[in-house]
């Protein structure tokens, strides 16, 4: 039955899937993880965000078909043991009020860090202003960031 | 004071696990709060929803401090709805701590004493030789000790003590203290469970196309296409109950959320849009003006007499405030999980109020309340939105139709176009100033009334929007007058954070400035001496001091508002100044709560900075638009929230004292928006009457 | 299906917001297309073409040529700024994208992130094209707040067009980033010239000799 895989956190999923279907149901319905959030379906609010191919991408738009081959990283897969230096900061600074839209947050953070390991205020805006926060943790966002790259400089310099 | 029984020794695994830790053994139950096993694991049930707002945090931590258990240590989990066993569990009006917090104080005070008098049978020693710390109850003189897991089955047994002394506030360990949240592991790792993310075997979804006329019925309809797309199982005509009136729609059932999506897309429908006028926002807001110049209305409160005074005037303030319709815009749409069995159905969602939905279904569906079984999940937000029985009911339809467990999935369009939204509100305004104070105030204020959807009596004044209006001046203005002018429309209104409080201070903190002004006076000292109460003469103290309000710079505006809302009293100043291109910029906020006795200081500040953001986006961007009858935006392309960038610094301080516990979650968003026009007429000298406004044309 | 944009201003959230003088987008790839169609080969009729001059024909043609690289099709992709315009009205995109060094955008906020291979289906979806993108920081051909020969001599001139010569510019009125204009999904107008009247009038542009228009316009 299954037409095509996805490879998620380093696990082959082969599923029957419609190739329009947006690869966020992909990984919620059929993949069976949920920690990948729908809030617009347009590309507006950032709650779906993964990594494919390690760029932070929009679930909700992004056609199953287009993730076929490309490896796919999720909130569930972004570390170990919940111990990313962005999940280690948000924890410590306590950021998220009802969480729902903390998996695209902190998926979309660690692209910032990775590519820019010490982001200023106006960095963290260019990265972070495509996610929407209705509870408003926007402060203890940019404060958290702040603090996870402090953290993943410590762990550089050993 | 709620009606909480104390004590129920029925072995009860009734919750659902939300956190994954022993899942298999909540052990004895102590009372309807407390389990623990006999491996001394505690398991407290969070009685109310969390939506962010930190009920998952503050009711264990009062139950802990009592009970002398380490939180880091605790397992949590959401009771089903059973307010016979719990109280009142509707997730509304910031009433989590303030109402049960001495209760729950009370609960585990009497667990502890229970395990320690246990302690003291087992060991054959007087109780005043034992305490209880971390979990264990230690005999002092023989240092011996026992976990809690060995005494608990012996502890229920037992007759619940009464007249416990309860700790003082300075013996707190854990009451007060900034403690990290117990839901945050789970919300950084993507395990927690929010209604969307629950599944259950079988478990079809569904999604609906409703009228977009709020009210209207489906007329006919062609499937043909929806049923061709693959996944697509079954198509039938639905309706939800809103209040005392029914939504009709039709429910496209798949065995995906995108295939049920894509079916509902393919549908045509048509619609019977009869017996209701279909309005557009200008015509509405053009009926309140008129009804505010041409009525008197229904008298909510008055004391002296304010129209001789009005009459006598050689001069008096006469202005027009109006707030728009708001959107709660949750981040996680609606949904719910029903499951019809015939002679019960389980329900699972995220829900405020589960005891609405009991009572609202049992009726709706003939059944007997306890066979209305309702699971709170995590809420993505729920702002109000969720307190209500539209989509469990819609839910619990479809189940039963299709005969198979359904969870019926909103999308972001039908989130944002289907209401119930907080009802647009528009307020005459009049005052007289003599010798420098307020000699009279009338205020007439014309919207929907929500008491009226919920089959409130029509010939009274609105009491969900009149309550609060002015409140903390009461005392001092003794000629007053608040009167409501009845108005209605199709639109089915509701509570949103904060409820009265988020439009009605934007009116009488805004008036009050232009009285201010009017006496001659700083916007803050004709505030002091007006609000004469002892607690808010400290706030102003306190916002004054923060804030560095004396010292403010010419090229500088502040702005000031305090609000009073679910007995908490907050207080802002905003300050806004000119950027280079000559465009108003907010630079800073600082907010000052008064919530009296509370539970978790941190938590409070991310509500009141919270507040001020959800807040900002309601003074500048955000408001329905109806069009014929519709809501117009439908996603947040257009209906567009505060981002990162949008943000100020933001400073929140607490007052400490002993007064009774007040709400949290929503007082912080009222004065928001009237400390911000406020400043930027200190700045500009424009006085902004209607929200929301452009910041950018100011 | 051709419905006005109902993407209204934003009120405060576009506050940085450059005032759009008038719109328009273009999209100028960094690279040539690969696209060519037999019929419609401008390299081969170019080939074909003698530079013929004249001026006066010329600048007839850049009037057109203005017009469409002036809609918020073209311009919104050329903006004055770093981020890029969004809408018939060209208001800021929202949450603000940044170009980044290449044009791809940054962090968490590169184009691709959005913007898929082909439109996105719906009223506000992001519209799509394989190589969606801005020009990069180091030729950023803004088109927002030109003049008719502002723009006309920025395109002519090589190190502001790309490094493009007559040909190259010749092709890419047939770049797919280009011909995206005339795709732009739901809810958004169309350039005002068909792309074939547009082609029309950027080779009469180009081949009577790349003529700028008078500096103050009339």
């Amino acid at each position: 039955m299954a037409n095509l895989t996805l490879n998620i956190n380093n696990k082959e999923y082969r599923l029957d899937a419609d190739p329009q279907m947006p690869l966020l149901w992909a990984i919620r319905d059929l993949a069976g993880l949920k920690g990948t959030k729908y809030g617009c379906g347009v590309a507006q609010c950032g709650a779906c965000v993964v990594h494919m191919d390690s760029e932070a991408v929009r679930s909700c738009v992004t056609r199953v078909s287009r993730a076929a081959g490309k490896k796919i990283v999720t909130i569930e897969g972004l570390s170990e043991n919940n111990n990313h230096p962005v999940q280690q900061a948000w924890q410590q600074i306590d950021v998220p009020q009802c969480g729902y839209c903390h998996s695209g947050q902190i998926m979309s953070a660690a692209v910032l860090l990775r590519d820019n390991p010490n982001p200023s205020d106006a960095d963290i805006d260019d990265a972070m202003a495509g996610n929407i926060c209705r509870c408003g943790t926007y402060l203890r966002i940019r404060k958290a960031i702040h603090l996870a790259a402090e953290m993943q400089q410590k762990t550089a310099n050993g | 004071m709620l009606a909480l029984g104390y004590f129920w020794k029925a072995d009860a695994r009734e919750a659902e696990i939300i956190k994954a830790i022993d899942a298999d053994d909540f052990g004895v139950e102590l009372n309807a709060w407390v389990h623990i096993n006999t491996s001394g694991k505690v398991t407290i049930f969070s009685h109310r929803a969390e939506m962010g707002q930190g009920a998952y945090q503050a009711i264990p931590q009062i139950l802990a401090e009592e009970l002398e258990v380490n939180l880091s240590e605790v397992n949590v989990v959401f009771a089903k709805g059973d307010n016979k066993k719990y109280g009142n569990q509707v997730t509304g009006g910031s009433s989590t701590v303030r109402t049960a917090y001495k209760n729950l104080l009370k609960l585990g005070a009497t667990a502890r004493e229970m395990l320690i008098q246990a302690a003291a049978n087992k060991w054959n020693v007087l109780k005043t030789d034992c305490y209880a710390e971390g979990g264990h109850v230690y005999h002092r003189p023989s240092g011996k000790k026992f976990h809690y897991g060995e005494l608990v089955t012996e502890a229920a047994k037992l007759e619940p003590p009464k007249g416990i002394l309860l700790k003082k506030r300075t013996d707190y360990k854990l009451i007060g203290k900034p403690l990290p949240r117990l839901d945050t592991w789970i919300k950084t790792n993507g395990t927690a469970v929010f209604g969307l993310d629950k599944e259950i075997p079988d478990m079809l979804y569904a999604a609906v196309e409703r009228n977009p006329r709020l009210r209207g019925k489906v007329k006919s309809f062609d499937d043909s296409a929806a049923r061709r797309i693959r996944g697509v199982k079954d198509v039938i005509k639905v309706k939800m109950g809103v209040f005392s009136t029914y939504r009709e729609g039709v429910a496209v059932i798949a065995d995906s959320t995108w295939a049920a999506m894509q079916g509902k897309k393919a549908l045509k429908v048509v619609w019977d849009d009869s017996g209701f006028e279909h309005l557009s926002t200008d015509e509405i807001y053009k009926r309140m003006r008129e009804s505010l110049k041409t009525k008197e209305g229904l008298v909510f409160k008055k004391q002296g007499d304010p129209a001789i005074i009005f009459k006598n005037a050689a001069k008096k303030l006469d202005v027009i405030y109006e707030t728009p319709y708001q959107y709660h815009a949750c981040m996680e749409p609606l949904n719910c999980i029903a499951h019809y069995q015939g002679d019960k159905v389980e329900i699972w969602g995220p829900i405020q109020a589960p005891d609405w939905i009991q009572d609202f279904v049992s009726k709706e569906m003939n059944l007997p309340r306890e066979k209305v079984i309702v699971n709170m999940t995590f809420l993505g937000g729920g702002f109000g939105r969720k307190a209500f029985m539209d989509y469990p009911h819609e839910a619990a339809v479809i189940s039963k139709a299709i005969n198979a467990p359904v969870q019926v999935v909103w999308s972001r369009e039908d989130d944002a176009t289907q209401g119930p939204y907080r009802p647009g509100m528009m307020y005459r305004c009049e005052g007289v100033i003599k010798n420098g104070a307020i000699d009279a105030f009338k205020v007439k204020l014309a919207g929907q009334n929500n008491d009226h959807w919920r089959s409130g009596k029509k010939g009274e004044p609105n009491r969900s929007s009149s309550e609060g209006f002015l409140k903390p001046y009461y005392d001092t203005i003794k000629n007053l007058s608040i009167n409501d002018v009845p108005f209605e429309t199709p639109i089915p209104t509701m509570w949103w954070r904060s409820v009265y409080a988020s439009t009605n201070g934007f009116a009488y903190e805004s008036f009050m400035d232009e009285l201010a002004l009017e006496a001659g006076k700083d916007p803050l000292e004709f505030r002091r001496m007006h609000m004469q109460d002892e607690r808010v003469q400290k706030l102003i103290d306190k916002l004054e001091e923060v804030s560095g309000w004396k010292n403010r710079k010419q090229n500088e505006g502040y702005g000031v508002a305090i609000t009073e809302c679910f007995e908490s009293t907050v207080g802002q100043i905003v300050k806004v100044s000119r950027n280079t291109d000559g465009k108003v910029k907010i630079d800073h906020v600082w907010a000052v709560m008064d919530c009296g006795w509370y539970v978790n200081p941190d938590t409070i500040k991310a509500q009141v900075e919270g507040s001020i953001v959800m807040g900002l986006g309601a003074a500048v961007n955000h408001q329905v638009t109806f069009k014929d009858g519709k809501a117009v935006d439908n996603n947040f392309s257009t209906y567009q929230m505060p981002r990162i960038n949008d943000i100020p610094p933001i400073e929140v301080y607490i007052m400490d004292n002993e007064e009774e516990a007040g709400g949290v979650g929503e007082p912080g968003l009222p004065p928001f928006a009237p400390a911000l026009t406020n400043a930027i007429y200190d700045l500009t000298g424009k006085r902004i009457r209607k929200l929301p406004f452009n910041l950018a044309e100011v | 299906m051709k419905t006005k944009a109902a993407i209204k201003p934003s009120r405060y959230f576009h506050t940085k917001a450059l005032f759009a003088l008038s719109a328009m987008l273009f999209m100028i790839a960094a690279i040539a297309s690969s696209f060519r169609s037999k019929e419609d080969d401008p390299f081969k009729k170019a080939g074909k073409q003698t530079i013929n001059k004249d001026s006066i024909e010329s600048v007839k043609a850049f009037a057109s040529v203005y017009k469409v690289l002036m809609s918020p099709r073209c311009m919104n992709c050329h903006p004055a700024g770093d981020v890029p315009l969004q809408g018939d009205d060209s208001h800021l995109h929202t949450m603000l994208p940044k170009r980044g060094t290449d044009g791809t955008g940054v962090y968490a906020m590169k184009c691709a992130n959005c913007h898929q291979e082909t439109n996105t289906p719906g009223l506000h979806t992001p519209p799509g094209n394989p190589k969606w993108h801005l020009p990069p920081a180091d030729m950023k051909m803004v088109f927002q707040g030109k003049t008719p020969h502002e723009l006309a001599k920025q395109l002519m001139d090589p190190n502001q067009n790309g490094h493009k010569n007559l040909q190259q510019l010749i092709e890419h009125a047939s770049d797919t980033l280009v011909l995206a204009g005339w795709n732009p999904g739901e809810g958004r107008t169309l350039p005002p010239l068909s792309h074939k009247e547009f082609k029309k009038a950027w080779i009469t542009w180009l081949t009577k000799g790349g003529y700028a228009p008078a500096p103050k316009p009339q």
